[in-house]
């Protein structure tokens, strides 16, 4: 079983390692949050297993209409924060095309975190390749927390979902993943993503994985 | 209830206990669906139930920090929780408890990472026996761990009580109505240690020597609580593994 | 609640003189405030005091009625201690019902005033069980400089001191004095690091609200403790407040001793 620590708990003696989901107080290094403990070579750092989902730059997330203003559109991210697209890093607007023809309230979209200032106001931007509106397959949720297991290493959970499913799927940040692709086999990712989120803290959890996709494909054939 | 002749014959306590002997505990960790964490605790015939939601977008707007989190704590008796019908809705006692621990949880939450945000923390007594302030900062704590929140480490309250002249940890209801002093603490425990002292009320008669005493009481009562809330913490994932 | 600009300002102050050892007005550490001491200011009232430490001013009225005893306690008087912290006294005070910082105060001023048992409430009792007297002490803050607590406490005290039960006006004989068997005081000091303030100013309290009040009673027992806002407290500091606090509230008793005497 993978080593999962809490809160307070005393991690290393080093601060130079401190990672994610660590502090540093003095000379010692503390868990902050529940999670899992994982060293690296001149590195530790604790993989939530909880907890909400805290934009950072970069990010690729999923999220959902909730006003349009004149400038643009307000965001709802599934985190503590509405994120905010301006007019401008939304490649359909158009002008004299109105906004909530471009994009209304209840539209889902994939779109980057473009910038966060000191009071976490989040603005994000469609400008990039994978950044779209959502109008068909199917968007399912996750704890946030889980998102990493999803990916897997270097990516090889996403790998291996693709590969074997022929599905499209993209994984927001914020716990949101988009799924397309044939319906009966879009089913079987759904299963597949919460099978991960349930045992994301467990180890040979690859493996389990492929192997619930080929018997799944062997009921359906 | 009336006064006990005695509070301790042959060295035992009224229901049996030793002075330095906690009320038996349960803890179960992510009781409500609703809630991003919580916990249910019974100590003694407390029964609780904690919720933590947040952080989320705090409202009214006014009540926003552009610096931090805002930490709101609920401390709410159903009205059968008491012997006698407690009208619902918060009364002083309430009031002054909720406030000593938000304090206590503002000590433990980094509120710098999430500014614009509150951390609502609900805790409902269902019943009461004595002790449910402590049995809720108990509740509350892991149910924060449970919600994922940044911590610096977990609290973990008791109070302790004089009776007949002696200390006696995690009072009954009988120790805390006709007692000589009661005194609930919480502790910030960090790195398996208790650290600091993060709630402390007092209220009866004790001698400054006897404080000293009450103090390494309560820590040794609170180590045993911690390793009961970690246990039912870390319970969760040894289920799903099997 | 909206803060006062001047805060910010006095912080830096405050703390600068603190890195010397020194505090702002020239006080010891575990030095109280000039106190003043004046009972007996309300006609009207059963008993009064108007306490001034420093600037901080408070007035209390003690005001006396028959009623039914708790079912618990038969043949014992009741006391009730209600504060009123009303917008004249600070910027930062807002019209409307008891918020959490006035409650508060009104229960660590009971608690220090019932735990040192200084009203006697066995001799409040005129039928068991159906009819005892009912002391309801009123804490009404005139000014808050800082440290409204300890001035509300010296006030309520001196104001029970002060108090002549009305039994003419409800027909059950003489008057006669409220029975009082000790003097408890309350001593709360600011937290600031590793260093405590006893009786901290408004400007003091600029560097934050880290307070630890400990009332004591005439025999140096602990009645009460309160430990307010988020902070974290050691041990070793805690002990070295309990051993300050004695102190400097057996001082603070014998000059308000001295001052009621004289009025």
């Amino acid at each position: 079983m993978r080593k999962i620590v809490l809160p307070g708990d005393l991690i290393s003696t080093n601060p130079k390692v401190a990672g994610y989901g660590t502090y540093v107080e003095g000379d010692k290094v503390y868990a902050k949050i529940i999670g899992i403990f994982e060293q690296a070579d001149n590195s530790i750092r604790v993989i939530p297993l909880k907890g909400k989902y805290s934009p950072s730059v970069g990010d690729t997330i999923i999220g959902i209409v909730r006003e349009v203003a004149s400038n643009g559109w307000n965001v709802d991210i599934n985190s503590p924060y509405q994120a905010f697209l301006p007019l401008g890093e939304n490649p359909e607007t158009k002008p004299g095309k109105k906004l909530n023809d471009v994009l209304d309230i209840g539209d889902a979209i994939i779109a980057k975190v473009l910038s966060i200032d000191p009071r976490m106001r989040v603005t994000i931007s469609m400008k990039d390749k994978i950044c779209r509106a959502i109008r068909f397959g199917r968007i399912v949720a996750i704890n946030p927390a889980r998102v990493p297991r999803v990916i897997g290493k270097k990516g090889s959970m996403i790998k291996l979902i693709k590969s074997e499913l022929e599905v499209q799927i993209v994984v927001g940040q914020n716990g949101l993943i988009w799924l397309n692709g044939d319906r009966r086999k879009v089913a079987i990712a759904e299963e597949v993503v919460y099978l991960i989120e349930e045992g994301a803290h467990t180890e040979g959890l690859t493996d389990r994985v492929g192997e619930f996709i080929r018997r799944r494909k062997d009921v359906q054939t | 209830m009336s006064r006990p002749d005695k509070f301790i014959v042959d060295g035992k306590r009224l229901d049996g206990r030793l002075p330095d002997q906690l009320r038996p505990i349960k803890i179960e960790v992510d009781v409500l669906k609703r809630a991003d964490g919580s916990c249910y605790i019974e100590m003694g015939k407390n029964k609780v139930v904690a919720a933590v939601y947040g952080p989320r977008e705090a409202f009214p707007r006014h009540i926003q920090d552009p610096s931090k989190v805002v930490v709101r704590y609920r401390y709410n008796m159903a009205p059968f929780s008491v012997e006698e019908r407690k009208r619902p809705g918060p009364d002083r006692r309430s009031v002054e408890i909720s406030k000593v621990s938000k304090e206590a949880f503002e000590t433990i939450i980094m509120k710098e990472l999430f500014p614009r945000s509150v951390v609502d923390i609900f805790v409902e007594v269902l019943q009461a026996d004595a002790g449910s302030r402590t049995a809720c900062i108990n509740a509350a704590s892991v149910a924060l761990v449970d919600a994922g929140i940044p911590v610096k480490g977990m609290l973990t309250s008791v109070a302790v009580a004089k009776v007949d002249g002696t200390l006696v940890l995690d009072p009954m209801k009988e120790e805390d109505n006709f007692g000589d002093a009661d005194m609930p603490f919480a502790f910030l425990i960090r790195g398996g240690k208790i650290e600091s002292i993060a709630l402390l009320q007092m209220d009866g008669r004790m001698t400054k020597a006897e404080i000293k005493d009450a103090i390494a009481l309560a820590k040794k009562g609170a180590m045993e609580i911690y390793n009961l809330q970690r246990e039912a913490i870390m319970k969760q994932f040894v289920e799903e593994e099997e | 609640m909206p803060e006062d600009i001047l805060v910010d300002i006095k912080k830096d102050y405050v703390l600068a003189k603190l890195r010397e050892g020194e505090r702002i007005d020239g006080r010891k550490f575990d030095e109280f405030r000039k106190v003043e001491v004046k009972v007996g200011v309300i006609e009207k009232a059963e008993g009064s005091a108007l306490v001034k430490l420093g600037n901080t001013q408070v007035v209390v009225g003690i005001k006396m009625q028959p009623g039914e005893p708790f079912p618990d306690t038969p043949d014992k008087g009741i006391i009730i201690v209600n504060a009123e912290l009303v917008p004249l006294a600070s910027p930062t005070f807002e019209p409307g019902p008891p918020d959490e910082t006035s409650v508060e105060l009104a229960r660590v001023v009971d608690r220090g005033i019932r735990e040192s048992e200084a009203v006697d409430l066995s001799r409040l009792c005129i039928e068991v069980g159906k009819n005892v007297w009912m002391v309801f002490v009123d804490i009404h803050a005139l000014d808050d400089d800082g440290n409204l607590l300890d001035a509300s406490a010296i006030a309520s005290i001196s104001a029970l001191m002060n108090t002549k039960i009305p039994a003419s006006r409800f027909g059950l004989g003489e008057d006669y004095e409220l029975p009082i068997n000790d003097l408890p005081i309350s001593v709360t000091s600011l937290v600031v690091g590793d260093k405590f303030l006893i009786d901290p100013s408004r400007d003091e309290l600029s560097v934050g609200n880290s307070t630890l009040t400990v009332s004591v009673d005439r025999n140096d027992n602990i009645v009460a403790m309160q430990k307010s806002g988020d902070y974290l407290l050691s041990e070793a500091l805690l002990e070295e407040i309990i051993e300050a606090s004695i102190g400097a509230a057996k001082k603070l008793r014998e000059e308000i001793i001295k001052q009621i005497s004289k009025s």
